[in-house]
């Protein structure tokens, strides 16, 4: 009995002495020849499964307690990144090292293996090598220590930086300092880095270690790169497309480091290994997305800028264009410019010609973007609603669209409107080129419709008819008629015409009546001065009427203005030239308006000035007398008080009437040396006479007018149903009021209409019921 | 005579009275129109003293408002009534009733009103204006040949008397 035990004993050093492994050692002299002794044992025996099974799992067991341990022993946190690469590169030498030790063993193992009859697999792996490094792998990978991450960093960093370096700067020799390591030329470790990197490498991917351990860090580490790179390349510049040089950096920087990793040192792949050409391929795919979204991402935050400097800032457009089709994030550049526009348009600080520069630029460039339509539609919703909103939009949109010169981009829109109007015969034959519309879009909508509408209709869109947009052109055009001395009706006549290919005839069938009117006047004026009794009584003076068709002319603000009783003789004559001359018809003068050349003589100052018949008014009452009263001019003038007080500051500032007294005014008689110092004084104090107010009612006061409609319907309401609340009443008035076109209101309109009301106390507004005063 | 009835209406109205659903759905928008047409009048015109508006969201239902004709002895009162047009209107009279009450020689205690024109004299060339206007001259020129209330053509004659009774009429009514 002790005799087979010996014996076993005698097998069994045999056996440890084969695979130290079972003893917690690794180092072992057992050559190949004596191993075939114990193999030989060990089958006689018939133990080799129980034997294999002993010493995977010792070999799993050491690896555990001993090489695991010891290689993350060596990932501390360390500061510098030139510590860290030392530290990672020792801790995979190690590692290597150690690995390397059980060569020997698993050769015998093999042999061990191969006469196992079981077929049994070492954790999923029939081959023993395999198996090894699988058991090396799960047993560091489960000890993974926390900022196990950072040293690889500082490794890749460091490497990346000297690659980088060899790659893009051979220009930066002068500086002393080698830009790849930062130390001094003299101290350049930069090869020795290269040599290490690449050994280090090498070794992981041997040990399969390579994807696993620093796939993470170099990912994260690539990114940060690609986004710093895209920073520092990117920022600022609109007017260079980017995307084809970063693609290039990419390609030649970034890809050539990465596969040098993957294969160890070569720059090229090997053709036969298919795994890492995997890799790599599936790395390039990862980094051209990330690339993509960065730039993206960059371009977006800058959008509102590059929208400003559209066209100049067309290459970046197209970038965006292109790599927005590659990433997702559509719905994240509409959110953004929605925020930026809101941002940095949307405020009472931002003028309205700018808001619609701007709207302007974002509608060419956004368009360019996105054919399609949608992401404008989407991204200017709040601009528009906010332009409704603006009382001068519409005033803005019109000036701007008949301004001279290059400055305007809308009225160059509008004459390539002109150019553009028939050719539509196209679209026809492009349906292989259909492409759906975007998820994003409305359904609602019609797709053609947001293609086909120009920036013109866009900027019309914001209100939602042309009949505002032509009113207030109308308006426009009758303010500049009616200023202006010599009129170019030429010009005039030129853009009307756009605009007419543009909102049609009959929306502008007034206008032209007007520039006919102007015609027509002028002819008129003519024929009556040739009149000889007309002639006789008016010797003293010229006067041409312009005359205009009330029903035509936009409606004009209502100031009331007594002439002096020979100016208004003088038109009475003219009155009856005219109606001698056009049967039927007669003569309504509006004193207020026009112009009157006038030249004063005092003492032995003469003045020649244009003035506002206003102001001429003035000084011909003082003509007749040098000294009054606010209270007398207002008797013959028949002007409010107050808005005497105001203009006569003009002729204050001439220099030719001074206040003497509280609202008592004096002609100035002469050079009076002391006057003119005071002159000076009212002149600093007061601009010009403020003829450039318009003189037509705006659209604001033309909007009430029409909401004076509504205000007999609102008394008999009230009369009969004593008090109503504003909900009550709109819904009344919708029922039983809205009957033409275009005169409907909104609530809130209605409200602000009945506050007016309320405030010159034509309503009572009581517990949310409005009702008529008491009589 | 004829012309208070609508001939449609006339032709076939002798057979039963169930026809009036029929004409009510095929003259409907009709009448709508027209009293639209006429608040529009009333409206644009703003004649002193009158004035009536549909109540609600029914065209069919209106409150009207008359005040007293001056220099009579209802000057300075205000008076609400309810105008209800049938859906035969403007052939046939609406049915007018004052909502406030008053003392009136041909106005009942229940408001009812006793004139020619909202009974046998109505012709569809009437339209709630000259309804309102004849009511207000009614107030004026009361018929006390044929009174509502006696007591108020009794005491008409006597038009100081008359006027103090109504004042303490409406001091009394005033709550109401």
């Amino acid at each position: 009995m002790s005799l087979i035990s010996d014996e076993h004993k005698v097998y069994w050093n045999k056996i440890n002495y084969a695979f130290p492994i079972l003893n917690d050692t690794i180092v072992s002299d057992c050559t190949d020849l004596e191993y075939i002794e114990v193999q030989q044992i060990i089958t006689g025996l018939g133990i080799q499964n129980k034997i294999r099974d002993l010493i995977v799992t010792h070999i799993e067991k050491y690896v555990r307690q001993q090489v695991a341990p010891q290689f993350w022993a060596k990932f501390s946190k360390v500061e510098e990144e030139i510590k860290g690469f030392q530290l990672f590169k020792s801790a995979v030498n190690d590692l290597y090292d150690a690995v390397n030790k059980f060569s020997g063993m698993l050769r015998r193992l093999i042999i061990l293996n191969n006469s196992c009859s079981d077929n049994k697999t070492i954790f999923g792996e029939r081959d023993v090598i395999s198996g090894f490094i699988l058991i090396i792998r799960a047993t560091l990978l489960s000890q993974l220590p926390v900022d196990f991450n950072i040293i690889i960093f500082h490794f890749y960093k460091l490497s990346f930086n000297v690659f980088d370096n060899e790659y893009e700067s051979p220009d930066m020799s002068e500086d002393v300092m080698c830009s790849g390591c930062w130390n001094d030329y003299s101290e350049c470790i930069c090869s020795y880095v290269v040599k290490v990197f690449y050994e280090t490498n090498r070794k992981l991917m041997e040990m399969q270690l390579l994807e696993r351990l620093t796939g993470q860090v170099l990912t994260n580490f690539i990114q940060v790169r690609v986004e710093s790179h895209i920073q520092r390349v990117c920022t600022g510049t609109f007017d260079v497309s980017h995307i084809a040089h970063l693609e290039n950096w990419l390609e030649t920087t970034v890809m050539t480091w990465l596969t040098r990793i993957y294969c160890g040192g070569s720059s090229k792949p090997p053709p036969d290994n298919k795994n890492i050409q995997n890799a790599i391929y599936k790395f390039k795919q990862k980094l051209h997305y990330f690339l993509y979204h960065t730039y993206t991402k960059l371009r977006i935050d800058q959008l509102f800028n590059i929208i400003i400097e559209y066209p100049d800032s067309q290459p970046a457009i197209d970038d965006l264009k292109q790599c927005i089709d590659k990433t997702d994030l559509r719905p994240t550049l509409c959110r953004v410019l929605q925020s930026a526009l809101e941002t940095r348009l949307l405020h009472p600080g931002v003028n309205t010609p700018d808001i619609l520069t701007a709207y302007v630029a974002t509608i060419r460039s956004i368009r360019h973007l996105d054919p399609s339509g949608v992401i404008l539609d989407t991204v200017t919703k709040p601009v528009r609603s906010y332009l409704r909103n603006r009382e001068d939009t519409v005033r803005s949109v019109v000036s701007s669209l008949t301004e001279e010169g290059s400055g305007s981009e809308l009225a160059e829109e509008l004459a390539k409107f002109a150019a553009e109007v028939d050719d539509d015969g196209e679209k026809e034959e492009a349906w292989d080129e259909w492409v759906p519309d975007p998820v994003d879009a409305d359904p609602k909508v019609n797709a053609s419709n947001r293609k086909t509408s120009d920036i013109i209709s866009m900027l019309v869109n914001v209100y939602g008819s042309k009949e505002l947009f032509v009113n207030e052109y109308r308006t426009l055009l009758a303010d500049r008629l009616l200023a202006q001395g010599v009129i170019n009706t030429e010009k005039e006549i030129r853009h009307l015409e756009l605009l007419k290919l543009r909102f049609g005839e009959s929306q502008l069938h007034n206008c032209e009546v007007m520039l006919k009117d102007i015609s027509d006047s002028k002819r008129i004026n003519a024929l009556i001065h040739q009149d000889q009794t007309f002639q006789e009584l008016n010797n003293k003076f010229t006067a041409n009427a312009m005359i205009m068709s009330a029903q035509f002319w936009p409606p004009f603000k209502d100031e009331s203005l007594e002439l002096p009783e020979e100016i208004k003789q003088h038109f009475d004559a003219y009155t009856k030239s005219y109606e001698a001359l056009k049967g039927n018809r007669t003569l309504n003068w509006k004193p207020h308006l026009g112009n009157v050349n006038i030249e004063i003589e005092i003492g032995e100052k003469k003045l020649e000035l244009t003035v506002s018949p206003f102001n001429a008014t003035v000084i011909m009452h003082f003509q007749s007398k040098p000294e009054w009263s606010l209270d007398e001019l207002h008797q013959v003038m028949k002007v409010p008080i107050t808005v005497l007080r105001r203009k006569i500051t003009y002729w204050q500032s001439q220099g030719i009437i001074s206040e003497k007294g509280t609202d008592l005014y004096v002609l100035v008689e002469g050079s009076d040396a002391k006057s003119n110092v005071s002159t000076n004084q009212v002149q600093e104090m007061i601009c010009e006479d403020d003829e450039s107010e318009s003189v037509m009612a705006s659209a604001h006061d033309q909007r009430e007018g029409e909401l004076q409609v509504f205000w007999s319907y609102i008394v008999g309401m009230l009369t009969n149903l004593d008090c109503l609340p504003l909900d009550r009443i709109h819904q009344m008035l919708k029922m039983f009021a809205a009957l033409a076109p275009g005169t409907e209101c909104s609530v809130q309109e209605l409200r602000q209409f009945l506050d007016t009301k309320v405030r010159t106390h034509q309503l009572v507004f009581q517990g949310g019921m409005y009702k008529l005063p008491k009589t | 005579m004829a012309q208070n009835i609508n001939p449609h209406y006339a032709s076939s109205s002798n057979p039963a009275k169930q026809n009036e659903d029929t004409i009510k759905l095929k003259d409907n928008h009709a009448v709508s129109k027209r009293l639209q047409k006429e608040l529009m009048e009333l409206m644009r015109c703003a004649d002193k003293g009158i004035s009536a508006f549909p109540e609600s969201d029914n065209l069919f239902k209106w409150i009207g408002t008359i005040n007293g004709p001056e220099d009579t002895v209802y000057a300075g009162h205000k008076y609400k009534l309810s105008l209800e047009f049938p859906n035969s209107y403007p052939y046939a009279p609406p049915v007018v009733k004052f909502l406030t009450p008053c003392f009136h020689p041909n106005v009942d205690t229940c408001g009812l009103i006793c004139l020619d024109i909202l009974k046998d004299k109505w012709t569809a060339l009437y339209d709630v204006r000259t309804v309102l206007l004849s009511i207000q001259s009614l107030l004026a020129e009361p018929n006390t040949q044929s009174p509502l209330n006696q007591q108020a053509s009794f005491l008409w004659s006597n038009q100081p008397a008359y006027k103090k009774y109504l004042d303490e009429f409406y001091s009394k009514h005033k709550d109401l």
